[in-house]
């Protein structure tokens, strides 16, 4: 069944077009990367389609649209830049998404990704790759049918993103979820994506990464001289 | 020493003050939670000085001062929600036009009175021995309303202040609670105007809050501590301006002050002992 449906999607900030007619869909319980070079549109892809962003076309969501589909989508961002002094424990944050307070499932889904022990710690003082463990846990709370992860490993050591990416697989298999991811990692798209979308402004291919994702496509992706960008460490 | 602290309330006026402040003294505190999160006290401020021109509408022209004030707080707050979505420019240039506009159209108004206006005095730097009990009634009516909302709509109002995309995305009506956070916001204000006056009200915003979060370690931590710390100075600026008859308004804000050195001081030695 098809779970993401975009026809002639087409975005313009001010005057610049960032995505042309883009078309394609994806179905339920499939992985679908998004991976392009910096400015290729990739953030503007999903920011469009969680209805942050205005866009001519048409985009389905389960068969809504972006704004009909809010508060059922899963979403974990590139950034989530918050007062790190403000003082609220992991566990208050997680019940923020939840309509009545529901203990046992905030500790489930902490168990999930393995952050049990840190409920009552301050979010603030979170390492990076715990943070985004716990914005995982946040975007699953509510059981989504579609989750959206935009660069989410982006502040994670190497070890972090492979447990990063069995944790989101994990997840898609016991929740029958269809996840978009964007990312720059060729590694990790090989091993985790049933479905690639090569995006510079233009839909350049699409298909099954270990079969569209050829020298040649990816030249014409990045360029000649350009490489896709390495993990950052840190 | 006790009894003769709880005596001062015998007095009508100062159980009015007692309970004026200890009502402004809560909505402020919880609201200003909010206020810190997303940095918004210049917005706070802004919409103090800019309700002078409601209070000078309601003196000029014989209603009441309180009540005209917080339908200009609910109009200036309107205004900068409206610039700030239809025009590029920064929230604080938006607030920095419509504080001195405001300002200086009250102070226009007021003009056209002749002689000394006391009321105006008491607007500006604060009266709360003067609330009247229609005062009180006003003021009780608007807080539990304003205290409802913050309640009922704790979670969205945190998560909307924490990341606005993800509290869009999570299915909370951004726009709708950003312009209720304005109008209740400027509404909390200006009662709070009542107490504090124009100059000072923001105080009582920000000091609980900024004290409580210097010792908090949960959000629950953090909203009984900013209420209990604002009790205790609203009560106890009062009393002591009572015994050393000195201005109340300023002696709230001190007392706040001397109550957040405090909690500076704890904290760093509370550190030093960790490190």
């Amino acid at each position: 069944m098809t779970a993401i449906e975009v026809k002639n999607l087409t975005v313009r900030l001010g005057e610049r077009i960032v995505l042309n007619n883009l078309g394609f869909t994806a179905q339920e319980k499939e992985i679908v990367a998004v991976i392009g070079p910096n400015g290729s549109g990739k953030t503007t892809l999903v920011r469009a389609m969680l209805g942050l962003l205005p866009f001519k076309g048409e985009i389905k969501i389960l068969g809504k649209s972006p704004r009909q589909i809010l508060g059922e989508v899963g979403y974990v961002p590139q950034r989530f830049d918050f007062d790190r002094t403000f003082p609220i424990t992991v566990g208050e944050f997680l019940s923020l998404s939840l309509k009545k307070e529901k203990t046992s499932r905030i500790d489930e889904v902490l168990k999930k990704v393995g952050m049990l022990p840190y409920k009552n710690r301050m979010l603030g003082t979170l390492s990076g790759g715990q943070l985004q463990r716990i914005l995982i846990g946040n975007a699953i709370i509510h059981r989504p049918k579609i989750l959206f992860l935009d660069e989410a490993i982006s502040g994670i050591d190497i070890e972090g993103v492979k447990d990063f990416y069995s944790t989101v697989q994990s997840m898609k298999e016991e929740y029958k979820m269809t996840i978009m991811m964007i990312s720059h990692e060729i590694n990790i798209v090989y091993k985790f994506a049933d479905t690639i979308l090569c995006l510079n402004r233009d839909l350049l291919c699409r298909g099954d990464p270990r079969k569209v994702l050829t020298k040649e496509t990816l030249e014409k992706l990045y360029g000649d001289s350009a490489e896709p960008r390495e993990h950052q460490h840190r | 020493m006790i009894s003769d602290f709880f005596d001062i309330f015998q007095y009508p006026f100062m159980q009015r003050a007692l309970l004026a402040g200890l009502v402004l003294g809560g909505v402020l505190a919880y609201f200003g939670i909010f206020v810190v999160l997303r940095k918004m006290s210049f917005f706070s401020d802004g919409i103090a000085h800019a309700s002078l021109a409601g209070v000078a509408v309601g003196l000029l022209f014989g209603f009441a001062p309180l009540f005209t004030a917080v339908v200009a707080g609910v109009f200036f707050a309107s205004l900068i929600y409206f610039l700030e979505k239809k025009t590029s420019l920064s929230a604080d240039a938006v607030i920095g036009i419509i504080f001195t506009a405001g300002m200086a159209l009250g102070v226009v108004l007021m003009s056209l009175r002749s002689g000394y206006q006391p009321e105006l005095i008491s607007f500006l730097f604060g009266n709360i021995l003067a609330v009247k009990s229609s005062d009180l009634v006003f003021i009780a009516f608007l807080a539990a309303v304003i205290v409802g909302f913050l309640f009922r709509e704790q979670k969205k109002l945190i998560l909307l202040s924490l990341d606005y995309e993800l509290a869009y995305v999570s299915g909370v009506k951004a726009s709708l609670y950003q312009y209720l956070t304005y109008v209740l916001l400027s509404i909390a204000v200006v009662l709070g105007i009542k107490i504090l006056g124009i100059v000072l009200i923001s105080a009582i915003l920000i000091i609980p809050v900024s004290t409580a979060k210097l010792l908090s370690v949960s959000f629950k931590s953090l909203v009984l501590r900013s209420l209990i710390i604002s009790e205790a100075v609203v009560l106890l600026g009062l009393a002591l301006s009572y015994y050393l008859n000195l201005p109340t308004a300023a002696l709230i804000v001190l007392v706040g002050a001397a109550a957040f050195l405090t909690a500076v001081f704890i904290k760093s030695v509370s550190a030093r002992r960790a490190s």
